[in-house]
């Protein structure tokens, strides 16, 4: 059963991505970590700038 | 965890099960309420579910027992002789399952884990736990639905790569403005060359400051060429002085020999050698007989002392041929030296050439006007000629240093500034993302958080206006506070007023139902089909008017649940299900007995009235006095039930107790003719359709032979001795057809009039006509 850090996660990640602030590839990366604590910022940074960039390029 | 149904519980040894006892539970139902006086031993099937459920015997905590484990055991029994056994049956493969719990090195230890049931125990003591418990205790109990840290720990660490972002990027602003500062002075002191200061700094920052790099070295080479040379005056002429001082040393020693030579013979040298030999000999052989060159004994006393003093006239002629022979020596190595010197210069002239030649000189470097001289006796003038050049290299030199200094502090900074513009306007495009990330993050945790609340509280004021209908009261809210971690408020609206504390306006029963409400709620939210739900003695607080409600609440909420216990001494309960007043389709209804100390729990079964006038009547001679006595209160409770449903007219009389005299008669005419039951039936293929059965001339019937209940089952009547036993037995029949027809055993009296037609029971498996008595 998921935990509720887990269900926030979840939701978090889907907000995120429907903002395009990360791709969904990136989200499904971060979800466990993000739900664990186990973000570094790195981790918040890159994927961010990953999306930037795309959106950028398109 | 399991969801499966549950079959039986056995309990062995913990707390009052003094001697292994059972409890089935009855296949379909997922309600057990469990009647019994004080004493009985509810409690220990709670404590049973607690410690299978949770590895707890919450009954004995909070009493100053300190650690409990030692008093799980029935008195005299050791913790290895208490056990738990749940067996269950799969809804999936009809298989049974058994899952046990024994202490093994203090701890509850269930087997097989998969199947420990997932338990939750509310008892009277922890009615009001929740409600009166300290905000952080509150949110305790909660959290496991609120509990987002792992989320905030990462929320928390995006907000510190934000702060650390802008930070780092309003030292990126700062370095830009420094840089472009020092180029315009750099732009400035150059005299403000090109179309502007940037397109200036560019164009110098490419240049290679290493040009002059070659020069420099070139230049660095021609100097210390030229100080190579410098020192060739002064060595020759020290090289000189040094000639000219050995020579003049040749000459003295020579005179000196010469005057000494005048005064020995012209043979002295080679007198002097034979005179050495003699020397020699006379040292060894200091008394000779004879002269060894001779042979003659003449004059051989003393000649070796004598031969000593010649030679000693002879060693001053040595001293001066020997400074001689040094002064020439001397004279030939100061020649040598000269001519190194004279070597040397020629060749370090011919490197300062090479030097002078070997690379394109700027105009703005003096270089000598003639060639080095290769004779060394010419440098000293040469170099007086150009002795003002080094200084004038040096100053080329500093210049050509500062060029490059210069060059290399303008490329840094053009650098430094096009690297945090750059860096500047990356932050400018990355920080909005992630602020908007971070937007994102709390929104969802507070929106999260106020739903789960939301849902709690709505949970709550739903179950409890269940209770408490039209009190309003049921506006609760559970808000966490923003200026505590980890602190949650319980608030409700009181006389219109949001927000008031229910421990401060509610009364004592209100509070006890708002605490059963929010347990409800809480455990009703994670995963009920999953959870044994175990309330014990709840009802003991709350209050005679609500208790009705709250037990029709429970019924309804019980079957969110895998299985509901409920253990209560609350005697009307168990009089309500005896009489049908409350379905008890869904529900088991056990009885405990007296606990004693032999034997432990005991169960006893409660039988319906109506079952037990069935049971009287099955006998192969049924007693008329028993059958008449056990009819008559079953009639009279039927009547009760009809005379208010239609509410006939009856003598009003103080107290309210209504005899079958006074209740027969109001059903009048009018009313028996129409009274009719549909009563469901269900053939082989579970298919259902409805029998009408009047219930007119079983009511007439009774109404004749009414008087033979108080003949036969009230007093000792000696018209009883006049009146047929049939007469008796047939009441008691028609009696039990009435109840039969009227109320179902599972699930009770017709009271619903919501179809606006007839009154109907649980499931509708009673319909009564008419809806309303006939004018």
């Amino acid at each position: 059963m998921d935990t509720p850090s887990q269900k926030l996660a979840t939701k978090i990640i889907a907000r995120l991505v429907s903002e395009k602030l990360v791709d969904a590839e990136s989200g499904k990366k971060l979800l466990p970590k993000l739900a664990a604590g186990g973000l570094r910022a790195e981790d918040w940074r890159l994927p961010i700038e990953m999306s930037e960039k795309k959106e950028a390029k398109s | 965890m399991s969801a499966s149904a549950l079959t039986k519980i056995t309990i062995e040894h913990l707390r009052g099960s003094v001697v292994p006892f059972s409890l089935p539970f009855e296949k379909g139902k997922r309600l057990s309420v469990i009647y019994g006086e004080n004493g009985t031993g509810k409690s220990t099937i709670c404590d049973a579910f607690d410690f299978i459920g949770n590895g707890r015997v919450g009954s004995l905590e909070n009493r100053g027992l300190g650690k409990t484990a030692k008093y799980w055991q029935s008195i005299g029994k050791k913790a290895s002789d208490l056990s738990v056994t749940l067996e269950t049956v799969s809804a999936d493969t009809n298989k049974s399952d058994a899952c046990r719990a024994t202490v093994g090195k203090g701890e509850v230890v269930t087997t097989p884990a998969i199947l420990r049931p997932k338990v939750e125990v509310l008892r009277r003591s922890q009615i009001l736990s929740l409600i009166e418990a300290k905000p952080g205790d509150r949110y305790a109990t909660i959290s496991r639905f609120i509990d987002v840290s792992g989320i905030e720990v990462s929320e928390s660490t995006l907000r510190d790569l934000i702060r650390e972002l802008s930070s780092s990027r309003e030292v990126a602003v700062a370095r830009v403005q420094e840089n472009l500062d020092t180029i315009v002075q750099f732009w400035e002191a150059a005299g403000k060359i090109g179309k502007d200061h940037m397109a200036w700094a560019e164009a110098e920052a490419k240049r290679d400051p290493d040009t002059a790099s070659g020069e420099l070295t070139a230049l660095g080479g021609l100097q210390n060429a030229l100080n190579r040379l410098a020192d060739y005056p002064a060595q020759l002429i020290v090289a000189t002085q040094a000639l000219r001082a050995a020579q003049e040393a040749v000459r003295s020693a020579k005179a000196l020999a010469d005057d000494s030579a005048k005064t020995i013979a012209t043979d002295a040298g080679e007198t002097m050698g034979i005179l050495e030999a003699a020397s020699g000999y006379f040292h060894r052989h200091p008394t000779p007989a004879t002269c060894p060159l001779c042979e003659s004994a003449e004059k051989v006393e003393g000649l070796g002392q004598r031969i000593k003093e010649r030679l000693e006239l002879f060693s001053a002629l040595q001293a001066a041929q020997q400074q001689q022979r040094v002064a020439d020596k001397q004279v030939q190595q100061s020649i040598g030296q000269l001519e190194v010197l004279r070597n040397n210069a020629k060749r370090h002239a011919q490197e300062f050439e090479n030097a002078r030649k070997g690379f394109n000189w700027s105009k703005d470097i003096e270089l000598p006007a003639s060639p080095a001289p290769e004779d060394i006796s010419a440098l000293d003038e040469w170099l007086k000629q150009i002795g003002h050049l080094p200084a004038q290299w040096k100053q080329v030199e500093t210049a050509r240093q500062d060029r490059k200094q210069f060059l290399a502090t303008l490329k840094a900074a053009v650098k430094t500034l096009q690297d945090n513009f750059k860096a500047q306007k990356e932050l400018d495009t990355l920080l909005p993302k992630l602020s908007k990330a971070l937007e994102a993050v709390e929104d969802e945790r507070r929106q999260f958080t106020d739903d789960v609340l939301s849902k709690i509280a709505g949970e709550v004021g739903r179950i409890y206006e269940i209770v408490h209908p039209g009190e309003g009261l049921n506006k609760i809210s559970l808000e966490l506070d923003p200026n505590r971690r980890s602190s949650l408020e319980i608030a409700a609206e009181f006389c219109g007023q949001a927000g008031a504390p229910p421990q401060a306006y509610f009364s004592d029963s209100h509070l006890d139902t708002l605490g059963l409400c929010v347990f409800l709620a809480l455990a009703a939210l994670d995963g009920p089909e999953k959870t044994i739900l175990v309330l014990d003695d709840i009802l003991a607080s709350v209050d005679e008017p609500h208790v009705e409600r709250l037990i029709e609440m429970l019924y309804a909420e019980a079957v969110k649940f895998r299985h509901c216990v409920i253990t209560t001494h609350y005697r009307p309960w168990k009089q309500k299900l005896r009489w049908g007043w409350l379905k008890n389709g869904q529900c088991q209804f056990i009885e405990l007995t007296r606990w004693t100390n032999t034997n432990g729990l005991t169960l006893i079964k409660s039988v319906p009235d109506a079952e037990r006038l069935r049971t009287l009547l099955a006998e192969a001679s049924p007693d008329p006095q028993l059958v008449c006595a056990k009819a008559g209160v079953i009639l009279e409770a039927a009547l009760d039930f009809l005379t208010q449903l239609y509410e006939c007219s009856c003598p009003r009389r103080q107290g309210g107790l209504y005899t079958l005299g006074d209740l027969l008669p109001c059903i009048n005419k009018k009313l028996r003719q129409s009274l009719l039951v549909e009563v469901m039936t269900k053939d082989a293929a579970g298919a259902t359709a409805y029998k009408a059965v009047s219930l007119t001339s079983i009511i007439e019937e009774l109404h004749r032979i009414a008087q033979v209940r108080n003949v036969f089952g009230c007093h000792f009547n000696e018209f009883s001795f006049e009146l047929l036993d049939s007469d008796a037995i047939g009441f008691g029949q028609n009696v039990l057809a009435l109840i039969q027809t009227l109320a179902d055993p599972e699930a009770g009296w017709p009271r619903s009039d919501k179809s606006g037609k007839y009154w109907a029971n649980s499931g509708e498996t009673r319909r009564l006509y008419p809806l309303q008595q006939p004018t």
